[in-house]
């Protein structure tokens, strides 16, 4: 056995001491790709295809290891920071435009900043979708809006953490309608929808694959969804644009990112990887199960994506502001 | 009754094919090993398993994933009891009386009563699980923060009985755990608490390092520093099995932690850990000899670690029927159901009865292969007991350290454990208890999410705690039960001066 894996330690000795030739013949030794958030979440269950698709094309195994902490602040602040030789990735979710904002509104030394990363691809953009519980009086979002200014306050819902996607979510439609709600934040999505699903709260703002299966089951009813477009799987449900609001777009999108000064061949051979990588059919038949579909961008387009969508969400960010105690 | 025969036959023919038996042996090996491992718990497991059940399956998957869980439940209590290191957090608990019986050369009989007590546990709650999944879904669901918070503060009441010692330096461990549970980001406002610009204290002290710390490192120490090393204990072949007595004390105590454990599992949010301390407290308060928890009383052992199993097929219940993860775990392996295109909800178990029944299923299978694999390990690991400590205690401090990183690769971890490790040491020094600590950890974080979202969700009016029926009820509850005390109190002990004397010195409560 030892004498079997003796020619690998001697390759990856020689890699470490040579990082010149290393380079040039990029990959020659297994990448990393950082996932900030624990086992099981959305960002997990997509970098595992995204990264058994890679490996495939790069002919090096592409291990996922999930750095969690802080709502992602841990994992993306390790790889802001990592050497930039394309062997350290990170698989980040929408939070990575939001982390430094919420930073800068306490004046606390930022974990990282955005411009630490060289976009790579956008792998999934997900648009929430605002459930209500199947009991309550509202049919349609007109319904629900109308009664939210009426009683402005009174209408709560649950988040998965201040500042965190579902939040941001809500706060972007509060905004662009006008209208209050009582935020209740919970620790995490899981229990922010078994707020919901409790009726502890009135609304919720969600990725569809989780609320699906309770809006079939007649638990929960759609009545708008954040995106561009309407969710294929809920045909009838309308998006906030077509309703009036187009300030209203969020998405929970999944992005591969690399450390900003990353060696241009480097990331012109990771874009070419990825770009191959999410027309694998193993990989498409992975997000199909999980009900995600793929929109994937690079370049300039996931560049524009990118930028559009951390503005909106620092300015909702620095909209909400401090919480501050009464 | 015969629609639930039918489908567990159904359940069985699945569990007993040999592909789906394989994977449950599997998870259940590998959950006892994950058990023992000091750090390591089923979480960090399952976690890091997740990716390799991908290829698998959606039923051998979960089989797999569950026995794991169960699997460590059973395993957890080996090192509390030979060595007084929780192999994972809900073990804290056997800690105190399982190495006080080792102590004692009852080893042997401690973790056969812990075996037994886990498979009586187990194979009760599934009966549970089968017949009252759906409704206790729904009844679990009504707790919302306002009821959390309620049930909380009545955990901890609890801490009035952990303490053998005194009621006061027992308080003060009590505070100076919730001070430490404030450490991190404050879910309700975002701002970093006591973090000193470490990213990694966001989420503040974790359970795990927290926990092996104060009684795994300490103890290390504490044996390093004593003048004279600790008698080699031999465990004799005939000391192995519990005596009739300690069978006759635990038979109650197994029962009670099997009900109390399942119910405590069922509502999201709290963890096994709160079942064992519970239970741990049940157990001294309802005992005729309360003076012997803390010194090896079997029900101490018998009681939180059968509460701890059950706990776990609590926490299947509304993750089976609804869909909704009551912790961390349940998350994971709902993520597990998901990656196979299987749509965790309310419509899982008649959409794939299969699966759902067979999952039933392999965990009566799973119990008994946890028995019968852990019974004959009792006499292997009673053994560790008789390497030199030397050996033993670097060895174990190295397991900690690898368990403890490899949760979340986290070096910072590594330090909260060792810091703590120190702290538990001084501690003990100064004859306090660590347990209240571990206990503040777990609950300061809880109590504190539960009470702010309550008053967010009433705009601030503390009335929510009156008009939730629930609530209402568990905090006149807790209120009867301090009352009660105190009339019991000022009645027994007019000269309190006397009492307080006496609760210094460590003999009176």
């Amino acid at each position: 056995m030892m004498q079997r894996l003796a020619p690998l330690v001697v390759l990856a000795l020689a890699a470490a001491i040579a990082p010149a030739t290393a380079q040039e013949a990029y990959p020659n030794r297994p990448i990393t790709m950082v996932v900030p958030f624990p086992p099981g979440g959305v960002a997990d269950l997509t970098a595992r295809p995204v990264a058994a698709a890679m490996e495939k094309v790069l002919k090096n195994p592409v291990g996922v290891v999930n750095k969690q902490g802080a709502a992602g602040a841990v994992g993306m602040q390790s790889v802001a920071v990592a050497k930039p030789d394309g062997y350290t990735l990170l698989l980040a979710l929408s939070s990575i435009s939001i982390i430094p904002e919420a930073d800068k509104l306490f004046n606390r030394p930022p974990a990282f900043t955005v411009d630490q990363f060289a976009p790579i691809a956008l792998i999934s953009a997900d648009p929430t979708i605002l459930v209500v519980p199947a009991d309550k009086p509202w049919k349609t979002a007109k319904d629900f809006i109308d009664d939210a200014r009426k009683r402005p306050g009174q209408i709560s819902y649950s988040s998965s953490g201040i500042y965190g996607t579902l939040h941001m979510a809500m706060e972007l439609l509060s905004q662009a309608a006008g209208i209050k709600l009582r935020h209740v934040p919970h620790a995490g999505a899981g229990p922010a929808l078994t707020a919901i699903l409790g009726g502890h709260v009135d609304a919720l703002a969600s990725g569809p694959a989780v609320v699906l299966p309770h809006i079939k089951a007649g638990k929960l009813r759609a009545l708008a969804g954040w995106g561009d477009q309407r969710i294929a799987a809920l045909p009838d449900v309308p998006t906030f644009k077509e309703l009036g609001y187009p300030e209203a777009e969020f998405y929970i999108w999944a992005g591969v990112f690399a450390p900003k000064a990353t060696p241009e061949p480097v990331l012109a051979r990771l874009r070419a990887t990825v770009r191959e990588a999410v027309n694998d059919p193993e990989f498409k038949a992975a997000m199909d199960k999980l009900e995600t579909p793929v929109t994937f961008k690079q370049g300039d387009e996931f560049q524009r994506f990118f930028e559009a969508d951390a503005r909106r969400l620092a300015e909702g960010v620095r909209r909400v502001g401090r919480v501050e105690t009464r | 009754m015969l629609e639930v025969a039918q489908n567990l036959g159904l359940g069985f023919s699945v569990a007993l094919s040999p592909a789906v038996l394989f994977y449950a042996f599997i998870g259940c090996v590998i959950g006892t090993l994950v058990g023992v491992l000091p750090g390591v718990g089923p979480l960090a497991g399952i976690s890091l398993l997740l990716p390799a059940t991908f290829g698998m399956d959606a039923t051998r998957a979960i089989v797999m994933l569950a026995g794991i869980y169960y699997g460590a439940m059973y395993g957890g209590s080996t090192t509390s009891i030979l060595m007084r290191i929780p192999g994972e957090a809900a073990s804290v608990m056997t800690c105190i009386d399982g190495y006080a019986m080792a102590r004692k050369g009852r080893a042997g009989a401690a973790l056969a009563i812990a075996a037994v007590g886990s498979y009586v546990a187990g194979t009760a709650s599934v009966v549970g699980l089968m017949v009252m999944a759906p409704p206790l879904a729904q009844w679990a669901l009504r707790f919302g923060p306002p009821e959390q918070l309620a049930l909380l503060l009545l955990g901890l009441l609890v801490l009035a009985y952990m303490s053998s010692g005194s009621m006061l330096k027992a308080l003060a461990m009590a505070a100076l755990g919730l001070l430490l549970g404030t450490v991190g980001i404050d879910q309700m406002t975002g701002y970093m608490r006591h973090a000193y610009g470490v990213v990694e204290l966001g989420d503040g002290l974790g359970v795990v390092p927290v926990a092996v710390g104060l009684f795994g490192v300490a103890e290390i120490l504490a044996t390093a520093g004593a003048p004279t090393p600790p008698a080699v204990i031999r465990p004799r072949l005939s000391e192995l099995l519990p005596s009739r007595q300690e069978w006759r004390d635990s038979a109650w105590p197994i029962g009670r932690g099997s009900v109390l454990g399942f119910l405590i599992g069922i509502l999201p949010g709290s963890a096994h850990i709160i079942a064992s301390f519970v239970s741990y407290a049940v157990e001294k308060r309802l005992s005729r000899r309360p003076q012997d928890f803390g010194h090896g009383a079997v029900a101490g052992v018998a009681g939180p670690e059968s509460a701890n199993n059950a706990a776990t097929s609590g926490a299947f219940v509304p993750m089976l029927a609804l869909g909704v993860p009551s912790g961390p775990i349940p998350a994971v392996m709902l993520a597990a159901l998901m990656v196979h295109g299987v749509a965790p909800g309310p419509l899982l178990i008649h959409n794939q009865p299969a699966l759902f029944w067979g999952f039933i299923a392999s965990m009566y299978v799973g119990n008994v292969m946890l028995l019968i694999l852990n019974l004959p390990l009792v006499g292997l690991f009673v053994n560790i007991l008789r390497v030199p400590y030397p050996y033993l205690y670097p060895a174990i401090l190295v397991f900690s350290i690898l368990g403890v990183y490899a949760v979340n690769a986290s070096v910072v971890d590594v330090w909260i454990m060792l810091v703590m490790g120190v702290l538990g040491y001084v501690l003990r020094k100064l004859d306090f208890e660590t347990a209240p600590i571990v206990l503040g950890v777990v609950l300061a974080p809880l109590i504190e999410l539960s009470l702010r979202q309550s008053l967010a969700m009433s705009d601030g009016r503390y009335s929510i705690f009156l008009e939730h029926r629930i609530a209402a009820a568990l905090l006149a509850f807790g209120l009867a039960l301090v009352l009660l005390n105190l009339y019991t109190f000022v009645r027994r002990g007019l000269d309190w001066r006397a009492r307080l004397a006496l609760a210094g010195k460590g003999d009176s409560s």
